[in-house]
């Protein structure tokens, strides 16, 4: 089931991770953007990029594990489509390059899709953090510090000019 | 997604309708995969009603091409815009022989 938010200029889609949901979330997505954009251009290339994404939570955030969430925020910013898309899985330690793989080789696309269907993407790791410091006698000023990150979320952000 | 099989004298004929992503990526290519080993090695994909393809679907289109490559077959894709935006913005359609219609596709197979 995809739980839908809307407001005038913005929309939130909350789906697990079932790749089964993908295309109601998709679809949910596609209306919302040609109803604030009227491109239909626009909203097919923001389908494309979004379902990429999706999928690449599913499959490598969350091992295609189903318990899990996946967030969708859109919102319109003047001629601007900002979309954000929140996983708490496994968070990647960098951006995979944008280019396409051998003609015969049957994965490897996705990336390339996103890159080349919005004009911007950035990827955040959020982590909330506990920081211990312990001061022992006769140490003054000098501390043992403790970190650990107690939660997380992933963001992908996309941009598209209409 | 919809699979419906065909068959036009000796080829092969899948027609696709609906949204061909991940989630049907698997039966899809399960179906062609039967559908090549034990066909003549004329194939026909009838996507026309197809109305949105991922990277997921191209996975599966590039493995049947391959899988009728070892069968020294041949594989014949129809396509609409909206399928034609995704091959062409992944470069498969300098490998994969597309048409617009299955009277196109028949005539490519009626050629040889």
């Amino acid at each position: 089931m995809v739980k839908i938010e809307e407001k005038k200029d913005s929309i939130t889609l909350r789906i697990s991770s079932s790749i089964e949901l993908v295309s109601p979330l998709a679809e949910a997505l596609d209306a919302f953007c040609l109803a604030t954009t009227g491109s239909e251009s626009c909203a097919f290339e923001v389908q494309c990029a979004v379902v990429e994404a999706v999928n690449n939570i599913i499959l490598h955030a969350y091992n295609k594990d189903t318990h899990n969430d996946i967030i969708l925020q859109c919102r319109k910013e003047n001629s601007l489509l900002l979309i954000e898309i929140i996983d708490y899985g496994l968070s990647m330690s960098s951006l995979p390059i944008p280019s396409l793989p051998a003609f015969d080789a049957e994965n490897g696309r996705g990336w390339w899709i996103i890159h080349s269907c919005v004009d911007n993407y950035f990827y955040k790791v959020i982590e909330c953090i506990e920081r211990q410091r312990v001061y022992k006698p006769n140490e003054g000023s000098n501390y043992c510090e403790d970190i650990s990150v107690k939660s997380h979320s992933n963001v992908l952000t996309l941009t598209k000019q209409f | 997604m919809i699979i419906k099989e065909q068959k036009h004298d000796d080829i092969d004929i899948v027609i696709l309708s609906g949204r061909f992503i991940m989630a049907d990526a698997d039966e899809a290519r399960k179906k062609l995969k039967t559908l090549i080993d034990q066909g003549s090695g004329k194939l026909i994909i009838d996507m026309e009603q197809v109305t949105f393809i991922d990277s997921s679907a191209c996975a599966v289109l590039i493995s049947a091409f391959k899988s009728i490559q070892i069968k020294s077959g041949r594989l014949v894709l129809i396509t609409n815009p909206v399928v034609q935006s995704l091959i062409e913005l992944t470069r498969l359609h300098t490998i994969f022989e597309i048409v617009p219609s299955l009277t196109a596709a028949l005539a490519v197979f009626n050629k040889d």
